[in-house]
């Protein structure tokens, strides 16, 4: 018989005496569900958060802001910058000719009644604003009118602050009614108040936009983009591809929690580790037996050791798709609140980690025990009791 | 005590398994420790501050508070210091470091003297309006020491001599206030702490940018009237230019806590997974233990053991290791603790100062006997039903 045949016939008789064995693999499936549990919940928020910031078609923009800063702070656009920012080549044109850019403005509303600090925040858009977002779809209302002194509420903004249209939100020059709801595909806007830019600015006695958002005509126009105004001596703005400042933005707010959430996933697994060994040597001594006959018979040390790493790797495994269950039914898209409303996200890829980590950990684990299993004798293991 | 050789004893029948279950409880210990320290610390870093501070700041984003206010707001009824508190943001001589100095007036020194900055400080910034003070993380990360100097640029025309480069030397350090630079003003915001005085800016500044501040800071003679005074305040200013918004520090922190990641609530749901994942492997480890010593247990029987010295063997069997565990967890947990405080100062990571608390290890040894006792549950079930001539005979 072929050493694979023989790996075969070991593991499906390891694997059918799993049903006697039953409560020791049940703690490594839970323990593994555990681990990987733990990681995929910790990290759904990542992705969420990622998600939501990262649009597929931002592959494709560019954002300019004023200065040197890391981020769009200082909101000191000027018209005149703006107006040499749309002058720029690379950027692709509307249907009515103009260029397909957004100048936005970005402001953080006082406190609504029952919050002590205020987290809502207002985005100013222009005629671009809404050509830039294809996915945005007023729900309730109606869409805020060019000139007037009327905003739309994102989903996510809505249900957290109870904004609903008829609402109202302070501004400095009064209170502001909101006249719709929109969505906008999971996308971070809908966790603002959206208004008409030049409207909002001049309630606000602000001069200055926070951003302007490009649609380049292709990724390659980048290049020849950035190099325009940032050689520009007239200009003094930063530019970053959309995805990359994303990339910073929601980094920005994960970072810290994606490298804790791999360190507590390093130390569960190191316990998980330790737990598989010691149950793994139970189950190589609960069967020694078993395997000095398999071997009396014939089969080869290789294939006892394998199946033991097979059981190991199978109950892992096992663990690892309960775990990712529990943690896809427990807070896949569920909404969260970081700075701006976004749900959380229990991916494929998710899934895939945490079974790769589960198998890693339980392959580490049972390859002692499958050490002890291939140097059996034949002879002493069918004396044991 | 009499019966610990006993429960010794039967604890390393299979040496091997033993130090590997002690190993797996430890590390799942050492986990629950970590988050029992890193939930504390986030508390901490609320409860440090206190209700009887107040933030006031422009209701709607504006250019700065006048620091004409300051008077106005120092003669409203309970208010027992004003100061002023402006921050100024760019990079440093290398572009990608961004660097925010925080400038300060007098008045800061009565209105907020947790600010971690003895008498000597105060005196030195007094005397030396171009110099600042960094926390000790600021200054690890930046590698600076006493006496050298710090620039920050920004854009251009940012002071009145028409540069954009403000040069500050080092008068010293100053240790990180609990719970600063959460992240709590959002993306982009630099944590490092940085205090300068705020004449410095007033001489340097730009004509138009002077006179203002951020944030006015309000010490309150009683905590329970912090939000009776903050009504007052904005009332007062209502129809001022700009109108005014306050809010305790303390209402205000624990808001902001609410809108970043909830680590306090993470931290004890991952505790609970960690210990859910043991008791799993204890109860399963007893169970075992139990069953392959059946004949023993039926032997004491045998020999006049009543259910309760039985059980009692069993208990302890169990509660032994998980125990021991949570002793060695702890300890590691402490370690981890000092390390992740000792990366959080070095600027390494952003988070709040972790410190090991006799609560922690208290928590611990109170889930280690839980987990003990509950693992036990399931052998003394099985050894009340056992029939002790079966078993004695082999059966």
């Amino acid at each position: 018989m072929s050493e694979l045949r023989q790996i075969a016939a070991v593991c499906r008789v390891g694997i059918g005496s799993l049903r006697g064995r039953y409560p020791p693999a049940l703690v490594v499936v839970i323990g593994m569900a555990c681990v990987v549990g733990v990681l995929a919940s910790m990290l759904s928020l990542t992705a969420g958060l990622t998600q939501a910031y990262l649009r597929p078609e931002d592959a494709t923009r560019a954002v300019v802001w004023s200065g040197t800063a890391n981020f769009d702070q200082s909101r000191s656009l000027h018209r005149d910058t703006v107006a040499t920012v749309l002058d720029a080549p690379g950027i692709a044109k509307g249907a009515d000719g103009a260029p397909l850019a957004d100048a936005e403005f970005l402001m953080r509303l006082p406190p609504l009644e029952g919050f002590a600090a205020g987290s809502l925040q207002l985005r100013g858009v222009g005629p671009a604003g809404l050509a830039l977002r294809p996915a945005f779809r007023i729900v309730a209302g109606h869409m805020f009118r060019e000139g007037t002194r009327e905003l739309v509420a994102g989903v996510g903004a809505a249900r957290k602050f109870g904004l609903s249209v008829g609402s109202t939100v302070q501004l400095r020059d009064g209170r502001w009614p909101v006249v719709g709801v929109f969505s906008c595909g999971t996308d971070i806007i809908e966790s603002y108040v959206v208004g008409d830019a030049d409207t909002v600015m001049a309630a606000a006695r602000r001069r200055g936009f926070a951003q302007v958002i490009a649609q380049l005509t292709d990724a390659g126009a980048y290049a020849q983009f950035r190099t325009w105004l940032t050689e520009n001596p007239a200009l003094a703005v930063s530019v970053e591809r959309k995805t990359d400042y994303d990339l910073r933005v929601s980094g920005a707010n994960t970072a810290f929690f994606t490298h804790m959430a791999y360190l507590i996933g390093a130390i569960m697994a190191l316990g998980a580790l330790c737990g598989i060994v010691k149950i793994m040597f139970a189950a190589v001594r609960a069967r020694t037996r078993e395997i000095g006959t398999l071997r009396a018979i014939g089969f080869g040390a290789v294939p006892v050791a394998a199946s033991v790493l097979v059981e190991a790797a199978l109950l892992g495994v096992l663990g690892a798709l309960l775990g990712a269950a529990c943690a896809w039914l427990a807070f896949d898209g569920r909404e969260m609140w970081v700075w701006g409303a976004f749900r959380l996200r229990v991916s494929a890829s998710l899934v895939a980690l945490g079974i790769l980590w589960a198998l890693v950990t339980s392959l580490l684990g049972g390859l002692p025990p499958a050490l002890r299993a291939a140097r059996l004798l034949p002879a002493a293991a069918l004396r044991a009791e | 005590m009499k019966h610990l050789p006993l429960v010794w004893a039967a604890l390393w029948r299979n040496r091997t398994e033993s130090v590997l279950t002690l190993l797996a409880l430890s590390v799942a210990f050492a986990l629950f420790g970590t988050m029992i320290t890193l939930n504390a610390a986030y508390e901490r870093a609320i409860d440090d501050t206190r209700l009887d501070r107040l933030l006031v700041a422009c209701r709607f984003e504006c250019g700065g508070l006048p620091v004409a206010y300051r008077g106005q707001l120092a003669r409203i009824g309970g208010v027992v210091g004003v100061g002023g508190v402006l921050w100024l943001g760019g990079h440093e001589q290398d572009a990608r470091h961004q660097i925010t100095v925080m400038f300060v007036d007098e008045g800061v020194r009565l209105a907020w003297p947790e600010l971690p900055m003895t008498q000597a400080d105060w005196r030195a910034l007094d005397a030396s309006p171009a110099g600042v003070f960094l926390s000790e993380s600021a200054a690890a990360r930046r590698q600076v020491r006493v006496g050298d100097t710090v620039s920050l640029t920004t854009g251009p025309g940012g002071r009145a001599d028409g540069g954009d480069t403000w040069f500050f030397t080092v008068l010293g350090m100053i240790p990180d206030p609990p719970g600063w630079g959460q992240g709590s003003v959002g993306p982009g915001w630099n944590p490092d702490l940085i205090v300068g005085n705020l004449r410095y800016f007033e001489a340097s500044s730009r004509l138009d940018e002077r006179d203002v501040v951020i944030v006015f800071r309000l010490a309150i003679d009683r905590a329970e009237h912090a939000r009776e005074v903050c009504r007052e305040i904005e009332a007062r200013f209502t129809n001022a230019s700009p109108a005014l918004y306050c809010v305790p520090a303390r209402d205000d922190a624990e808001e902001l806590a609410d809108a970043t990641i909830n680590m306090r609530q993470i931290s004890l749901g991952i505790g609970a997974a960690g210990l859910f994942m043991i008791l799993f492997l204890c109860a399963n480890g007893m169970a075992e233990s139990v069953r392959e010593r059946l004949p023993e247990f039926g032997v004491l029987k045998t020999l006049g053991y009543e259910d309760g010295r039985i059980a009692t063997l069993v208990v302890l069997e169990a509660i032994v290791p998980t125990v021991l565990a949570a002793v060695i967890g702890s300890a590691l947990a402490r370690a981890a603790s000092a390390l992740v405080a000792h990366l959080a100062v070095k600027g390494v990571i952003d988070m709040p100062e972790m410190r090991a608390s006799p609560a922690a290890f208290g928590w611990a040894l109170a889930a280690a006997l839980l987990i003990g006792a509950l693992s036990a549950l399931v052998p003394l079930h099985r050894l009340r039903r056992m029939d002790v001539a079966a078993v004695v005979a082999g059966r």
